[in-house]
């Protein structure tokens, strides 16, 4: 923090104060999305182990590729906003906006392979777990299901909260380019990416659960 | 140029050769279970992220505690719920059908 004069609220003692108080209220936040976020994954552990056959069975299903080239796309975005950071703490609002405007981009490519490409194919193929119509017959068809109840609750949510991050990012590059951060006062960008970065650390978890572990 | 750049940089690399690895690894001839293996490359990469591009060291030692805390939870949550199906023994049982 510089030592020139930063305005705050009046509940705070200092800038530095206000912004430390932002950053443990964004972990706080963190720390109730990882809660929420675990008890999916808790049904993982539960629905993988007492079906074992049916969920491998289903997730070879899966578009390996979409999901691979997704999560280097989430792990690009997370590197152009963390860039993006750093130009704001040097009070370069110019460059931060085009970080903020990258990391727009790669995540609306995200959401478009997820959802515009991987998802319609899911449904093509018969894989929406509701109804008569569900690709997976027999034995194996519960665990296919209980994966596929999975599969689309996770990629939802998350895709919810990939679509809250671009609003987020978005806010940010409009108060740029209104050159409202400086060396002095960069804390909304920094609170920002760390959601952003979070977001990505879901896919970093989701990645493996449902396309690599039960590919044999 | 800020300074933080080549950390940024060089995470990322380490980043995309983590997803390689484990991308690589869900093609070896692992036994269903073994395969939950492949989770450690992400469990790293969960953890460059968290401490370059999130910065957990930074900010008042309360936001580090939030997200110990976080975590902490989160293994209570999955210890104790993974008890039951990790630990039960299903015996398989003939179930009459009325006529």
């Amino acid at each position: 923090m510089s030592d020139a004069y930063v305005p705050h609220e009046f509940q705070y003692s200092s800038a530095d104060h206000q912004a430390g108080t932002a950053v443990a209220g964004m972990w706080l936040f963190l720390a109730t999305e990882v809660l929420f976020f675990g008890g999916l994954f808790l049904c993982w552990i539960y629905a993988r182990t007492q079906n074992l056959a049916g969920f491998d069975a289903a997730a070879s299903e899966t578009e390996l590729w979409i999901g691979t080239l997704n999560t280097g796309i989430l792990l690009t975005s997370s590197l152009v906003y963390s860039t993006g950071i750093a130009f704001a703490r040097v009070g370069d609002n110019r460059r931060l906006v085009q970080c903020c405007l990258g990391a727009i981009i790669l995540g609306l490519a995200f959401l478009a392979l997820k959802f515009g490409l991987e998802w319609s194919d899911d449904f093509e193929k018969h894989l929406w777990p509701v109804g008569p119509d569900f690709k997976f017959t027999g034995p194996i068809a519960g665990g296919a299901r209980l994966f596929y109840v999975f599969y689309f609750i996770g990629t939802g949510l998350h895709g919810v909260h990939m679509v809250v991050g671009v609003f987020l990012v978005a806010m940010i590059a409009w108060r740029a380019r209104r050159g409202e951060f400086s060396p002095a006062y960069a804390t909304p960008v920094e609170v920002v990416g760390m959601y952003w970065s979070f977001v990505d650390v879901v896919w970093i978890i989701l990645y493996p659960l449902i396309y690599l572990i039960g590919r044999s | 140029m800020p300074p933080r750049l080549p950390r940024l940089l060089i995470a990322w690399v380490i980043l995309l050769v983590l997803l390689g690895i484990e991308f690589g690894a869900s093609f070896l001839p692992l036994a269903p279970w073994p395969r939950v293996l492949i989770l450690l490359p992400a469990l790293a990469m969960a953890a460059i992220v968290g401490v370059v591009f999130m910065e957990v060291g930074r900010g008042p030692v309360v936001a580090r505690g939030f997200a110990v805390a976080g975590l902490f939870w989160l293994l209570v949550l999955l210890g104790l719920g993974s008890m039951d199906p990790l630990t039960r023994t299903d015996y398989h049982t003939t179930v009459a059908h009325p006529e």
